[in-house]
């Protein structure tokens, strides 16, 4: 319990962490009862200054919120107990590699008709994109920790983070860290995982590029070692999409996506 | 939807006004009936805190057309995730407020443009947003509630805590604009955000 992360509380309560600090605090919530209690009282605190700046939206975002969620199927309730504590943000289902891409193929099993199994993706392009939003650009020059197994090594991956336009993007939840290098030149984007646990009997992780149009196309299957660490050259056109999801799927992967994504690191 | 007769007009503004009042355990059973698919229970959901989460979001994002596109990705969201809600851990309210505030946050943050103008303007032109916001008719209870608490706040402790809510900054943009010693944001905001919470007491 270090006090320096427990005086990052009220920082977090209103979301003035950076990205890296975020998740590190987030660890530490996991494990510390009194910074959750006072996280929960801070944010509620913060939370009052909202009644500063009530404005009334305009009419017809209620119609158009009303029309898209009558569309969309609620998740289940988490079945385990979640020692996660902030009050889940967007991202909360991505914060349970593990376990909760299986909870959101449910549909499967509830026969709603043919095509229940495929979550259909236009209605799920601004998840993966609010979730894109997230990931943090890193510039390449100056990174002085490597996420990548072997940068001196030639493989196709290596070649990705080595080209001269390589972009890098970086996205951590929870235990799992994704990085992508991607090159436009080359047309190619490659993926380094941290902390992925090994995909449950009978699933695969499956990549996806996610067009500018919501379209999903397979972009290949992931494999973490023991160590929770994988790599992965995309298949595919990386120039033609905007962003990069990685889902829960069946072994042998699937045509589309059928689970909420895992992780999304745009494009941009 | 009906047509807006002057009536239904009456009728939502009142609406409006019995909602912005309605108890937090109210707000948690809309939650838990949204959980279950109910779709009206999420409307008067909406009716009863879309005020509070709009302003919020076009407060910390600016822009008017991404701010509703980021208030129906809220929405969209405390759908699907309304199962997970936990009134044993904080209210409704604060649960929504929460994923509309990291979502809005995120949005400004994920775009280097609008956050190298946010830098350029905000040294200069929070002090006259907060003045805008405090002349604006903020006639609710809360809200004077919550101005008289912010009155108890030292100068820095209230510029760093609205630079970091109202105005979605990372502390260490709120230490560069408010020319703190790296570090020390951290704890002004905490500092202030504590001050707020004993002074106001935790709210329900």
């Amino acid at each position: 319990m270090s006090p320096d992360l427990h005086h990052l509380s009220g920082a977090y309560a209103v979301d003035a962490l950076d990205v890296g600090e975020r998740a590190l605090f987030e660890q530490h919530l996991a494990g510390c009862a009194d910074c959750r209690a006072e996280v929960a009282e801070l944010s509620a605190t913060a939370h009052s200054l909202s009644a500063l700046t009530e404005e009334d939206p305009p009419p017809a975002l209620r119609a158009a919120v009303l029309s898209g969620i009558s569309q969309v199927r609620p998740l289940p309730p988490l079945a385990g107990d979640d020692t996660r504590m902030p009050p889940s943000g967007m991202d909360a289902a991505s914060r349970h590699p593990g376990s909760e891409p299986t909870a959101g193929a449910a549909p499967e099993k509830e026969g709603e008709g043919p095509g229940a199994t495929v979550i259909p993706f236009r209605r799920r392009a601004s998840t993966w994109f609010a979730a894109a939003a997230a990931a943090a650009v890193i510039t390449v020059g100056g990174l002085a920790w490597s996420p990548w197994s072997d940068p001196a090594d030639t493989s196709p991956v290596a070649g990705v983070v080595a080209a001269e336009d390589a972009v890098r993007v970086s996205r951590t939840q929870g235990p799992l860290t994704a990085d992508l290098a991607y090159s436009r030149e080359l047309g190619q984007a490659a993926i380094s995982v941290a902390g992925l646990p090994p995909a449950p009997e009978g699933k695969d992780y499956q990549l996806w590029y996610v067009g500018t149009d919501e379209t999903a196309r397979p972009a290949g299957l992931l494999t973490a070692g023991n160590d929770g660490r994988g790599e992965l050259l995309l298949e595919g056109d990386a120039n033609a999409a905007a962003a990069v999801g990685m889902t829960l799927e069946p072994a042998g992967g699937s045509r589309q996506p059928t689970t909420e994504p895992i992780v999304v690191l745009s494009l941009t | 939807m009906s047509d807006m007769t002057a009536a239904s007009r009456d009728a939502a503004a009142s609406g409006e006004a019995a909602a912005a009042s309605l108890s937090a355990p109210e707000l948690a059973d809309l939650l838990r009936r949204s959980a279950r698919g109910d779709e009206a229970a999420f409307a008067a959901l909406y009716d009863a805190t879309s005020r509070r989460l709009f302003g919020l979001v076009l407060r910390v994002v600016r822009d008017h057309a991404m701010s509703e596109e980021v208030t129906q990705e809220v929405y969209l969201d405390v759908w699907r995730q309304s199962a997970r809600f936990d009134a044993s851990r904080g209210s409704a309210l604060s649960w929504l407020m929460t994923i509309a505030h990291r979502t809005a946050v995120d949005r400004v943050r994920s775009s280097e443009a609008s956050r190298r103008r946010d830098d350029a303007h905000a040294a200069a032109s929070h002090d006259v947003d907060f003045d805008a916001t405090a002349e604006a008719a903020q006639a609710t209870l809360e809200a004077q509630r919550v101005r008289r608490a912010l009155a108890t706040l030292t100068d820095a402790q209230r510029s760093a805590v609205e630079l970091a809510y109202l105005g979605g900054y990372t502390h260490t943009e709120v230490a560069r604009l408010l020319d703190l010693p790296l570090g020390t944001a951290k704890t002004r905001i905490r500092d202030g955000l504590i001050r707020l919470r004993d002074t106001m007491g935790v709210p329900a």
